[in-house]
């Protein structure tokens, strides 16, 4: 009796371990023991096509010499028990936008299917007949204008809260980044280029008319010797006023890259011994009092001295949607949160008949770390009240956001222009 | 009464029986799930390794070429994308492949990647990444041990068939097999007398040839002879994608050469040794005069010949004799090629020495060994060292087991 219920228990137990069996599932040994065929793959290809061999190969015809070669060579760069299969797809889109795959070509060193076991890593190789390339549009050509981009490189002036470079080295930056952009592109190099700019009078023959001016030197605004003699009241804030003015009588974009925008006024012949009450000598302290009298310029205001303080300390600002937006579209990766301390008040908005435009960081606190203010009979300041040391990425975005020039992309996808080249490999003795 | 303790005596030993069977085999499937999930994660961690080699410059990016630690280890070139090594910072790896060398006069250790005859990579310990530092910076110090392996995709064997006139064979080869019809880029330095200075003028000979269809090629120099002159021979090969480089080296001195060592990553100083002050050797011994050029590889697999300063000068043996030194551009690979003559006798030398390992296909062994572990992962990966393909191969075993 006490025998059959043993062989109860021994049933029991028997079918215990059947069932976890048949749940302890182990992991293959080839996947714990071989080599990782996918990355093999990918790296054979990209190792292959390091001189451009594999690209130029699988848009030749099937029967040229260039397969032969590309045969011997992939697997001469393989171990031994190795195997592989390359196969070479066209890629079709049709009017409708249907994409298809057709078979060009499939080499291969092994009999029949590589097997279960086997990985595979891909690429799209591009035809070396075809350039893919991006052309931005020129500002203003849209409108029939030929738009000009003076950069302030004066070697003549120094700057403020641009710590850890130089307005040559930001120019030579802005220049890389944004002279795709414009028709032209003028280093404005002296101060007595900007006093002809500032008389109407254009460098080079250019459009003077609609410019955009990109001031590097910071706080501080380069001024030209003739100008700080004929501009000095109020601590040399007339000469912003007339700045401001000559902004709005030519339709300018003037651009300020950091900070209290036109705080000093900075000619390093001129003013050879006064300093910026920091020790930085050939700069003159302006105060609140440039900004104030720029905007009193642009709105044609008469002149008057007011040194009151109208940029707010407004801590951590973070990117607009839309400047997020265009940031990717530009490929410009500035950090998109930032400290201002010298953001412009929403007040300016009414009381110099401004509009604001192409807002960079969110408001906060009814202030404005970053936006271009335009006014409505012309002219206008792009404004980047951050704090030093200036990205300036960020004020190229600000002004492509304000412009907003339209990229031309070549279809990568387009009939005819791309490959897809598929390597298969697996090792011998697997099924 | 009998009959239920024979019953009972039977159940239990059956019981028992069963029992017994069933841990046993229980604790075989435990343990084969143990033994086959540390493997998989050896496995999985040679495949981390071999990405965080591999896929990351390290940091400061640019440390093969300069002479600090860097903070992270990655050998991937840190101007181009993907699998692109540098073939800066593989050169400062501490070879685990070649006994040390000691240096009296600099009283210096350096790492000896072995190379063939004529040519050396000696690289002062002092400066190079070993293998406890790169553990340390991978994160796998004292978990796993690992060994890399960084080899030419494809060997190029060149070898002297005649002397007078000059003559070689060429054999290419891949890892699976001979290499026919690849296009042979050589170039023949000899070593020569100068007869305006004590140090040989360098001749430079160079042509394109194909392998047949067993990957052999025959070189032929019908109006160059060996004696009494020195030459190196370097030779690169490429079909579809596929290169490899590969020399030979001839001498007419016996015991007296000179020994190049990498003394500054950075400024890319080498210094010029006598052999006699590495390991004495009975007479004759004398000074040597040499004459040093940069060869610049292109893409093209072209050498180009740039003029050093102070290229030539006299390096002499013994106590209050010191070495010489030659400065050599460090921002792109190529190759310091030294011819030297021994005193005012008709006999000649040439060595090589490579700046970036590709250029002359240095294969270099770094880390641990692996003999003795109970289960080695591998990874197999194909890489570009500036222009020339390579395989790196790494292995990882657990020092936990």
């Amino acid at each position: 009796m006490r025998t059959v219920e043993v062989l109860f228990v021994i049933i029991i137990i028997l079918g215990a371990f059947i069932i976890t069996t048949q749940f302890a599932v182990l992991p293959s040994p080839r996947q714990i023991f071989g080599t990782s065929l996918r990355e093999l793959a990918a790296s054979t290809l990209q190792t292959i096509d390091s001189k451009g061999e594999l690209s130029e190969t699988v848009f030749k015809s099937p029967s040229d010499i260039s397969w032969g070669l590309l045969q011997k060579a992939l697997p001469s760069s393989l171990p031994p028990n190795i195997v592989y299969n390359l196969t070479v797809f066209d890629i079709l889109t049709s009017p409708d936008g249907v994409v298809t795959y057709r078979l060009v070509k499939s080499i291969s060193d092994a009999r029949g299917d590589l097997g279960v076991g086997s990985e595979a890593a891909s690429c799209l190789v591009a035809s070396p007949e075809v350039t893919f390339s991006i052309t931005p549009e020129k500002i203003g050509e849209r409108t029939g204008k030929n738009i000009t981009l003076y950069i302030l490189n004066c070697d003549d002036s120094n700057g403020w809260w641009i710590t850890g470079y130089t307005a040559q080295t930001l120019a030579s930056d802005l220049h890389n980044m944004l002279s795709p952009y414009f028709e032209t592109t003028i280093l404005v190099n002296t101060t007595d280029q900007l006093g002809l700019l500032l008389d109407g009078t254009s460098l080079t023959g250019e459009d003077l008319e609609g410019a955009v001016v990109i001031n590097t030197c910071g706080e501080a605004v380069p001024v030209p010797s003739g100008y700080a003699e004929q501009y000095s009241a109020g601590s040399y804030a007339e000469y912003c006023y007339v700045l401001g003015q000559r902004v709005n009588q030519h339709n300018w974009t003037f651009v300020s890259i950091v900070g209290y925008p036109l705080y000093y006024v900075t000619n390093t012949v001129k003013f050879a011994d006064s300093d910026n009450t920091w020790g930085i000598y050939g700069m003159v302290h302006v105060g609140p009092a440039g900004l104030n009298a720029f905007l009193r310029g642009i709105d044609n205001q008469g002149y008057s001295y007011d040194s009151s303080w109208i940029t707010g300390d407004i801590g951590l600002v973070e990117f607009t949607s839309d400047a997020r937006d265009l940031s990717n579209y530009y490929g410009l990766y500035p950090s998109p949160y930032h400290t201002a301390t010298r953001a412009l008040p929403e007040s300016i908005e009414n009381k110099y008949n401004l509009v604001r435009q192409a807002t960079v960081f969110e408001p906060k606190g009814g202030y404005i770390a970053g936006a271009t203010f335009s006014h409505m009979n012309g002219g206008a300041l792009t404004a980047i009240g951050l704090t030093r040391i200036p990205d300036i990425r960020v004020s190229a975005l600000a002004l492509l956001m304000y412009y907003r020039p339209a990229f031309y992309r070549s279809e990568f996808g387009a009939s005819g222009t791309s490959r897809l080249v598929v390597l298969q490999l697996a090792q011998q003795g697997e099924t | 009464m009998a009959g239920s303790t024979i019953d009972h005596m039977v159940s239990v030993t059956l019981l028992v029986a069963v029992l017994l069977l069933s841990f046993g085999i229980y604790n075989q499937i435990l343990a084969s799930a143990i033994a086959y999930e540390r493997s998989r994660q050896v496995a999985m961690k040679a495949v981390d390794l071999m990405d965080a080699i591999c896929l990351s410059p390290g940091n400061p990016p640019d440390w093969g070429q300069s002479n600090c630690t860097p903070s992270s280890f990655g050998l991937q070139d840190p101007e181009s994308a993907g699998y692109v090594l540098s073939p800066f910072s593989i050169m400062r790896l501490v070879s685990s492949g070649g006994d040390m060398a000691y240096y009296p006069k600099t009283g210096m250790w350096y790492s000896n990647v072995s190379m063939g005859e004529g040519g050396y990579l000696l690289t002062p310990i002092a400066d190079c990444i070993n293998y406890t530092t790169a553990a340390r910076l991978l994160g796998v110090n004292g978990s796993y041990g690992f060994q890399l392996s960084i080899m030419p995709t494809v060997t190029v064997y060149v070898s002297e068939v005649s002397a007078d006139p000059l003559r070689f064979k060429v054999e290419v080869r891949g890892p699976g097999l001979a290499i026919g019809g690849a296009t042979l880029n050589y170039y023949l330095y000899r070593a020569i007398e100068n007869p305006e200075e004590d140090y040989p003028l360098i001749e430079t000979f160079s042509g394109i040839n194909q392998t047949d269809s067993a990957g052999l090629a025959f070189l032929e120099f019908p109006a160059v002879d060996r004696s009494p002159c020195a030459y190196s021979i370097i030779v690169y090969a490429h079909l579809g994608g596929l290169a490899g480089v590969g020399y030979a080296s001839y001498t007419s001195i016996e015991n007296n050469h000179l020994i190049p060592f990498v003394e500054s990553f950075e400024e890319g100083k080498v210094l010029l040794a006598h052999s006699w002050d590495l390991n004495t050797f009975p007479p004759p011994v004398s000074a040597l005069h040499y004459n040093a050029t940069f060869l610049l590889l292109t893409e093209d697999f072209e050498l180009r010949q740039i003029q050093l300063d102070d290229s030539s000068g006299l390096v002499n043996y013994g106590e209050g004799k010191p070495y010489r030194r030659v400065q050599i551009p460090t921002s792109e690979a190529g190759i310091l090629l030294v011819s030297y003559r021994r005193g005012d006798e008709d006999e000649y030398g040439t060595v090589m020495i490579p700046w970036g390992i590709s250029t002359l296909g240095v294969s270099v062994t770094f880390g641990g060994d692996p003999s003795g572990s109970e289960w080695v992962a591998t990874e197999l990966r194909q890489v570009i060292v500036s222009e020339m393909p390579y395989q790196v191969k790494l292995a990882v075993w657990s020092l936990e087991d």
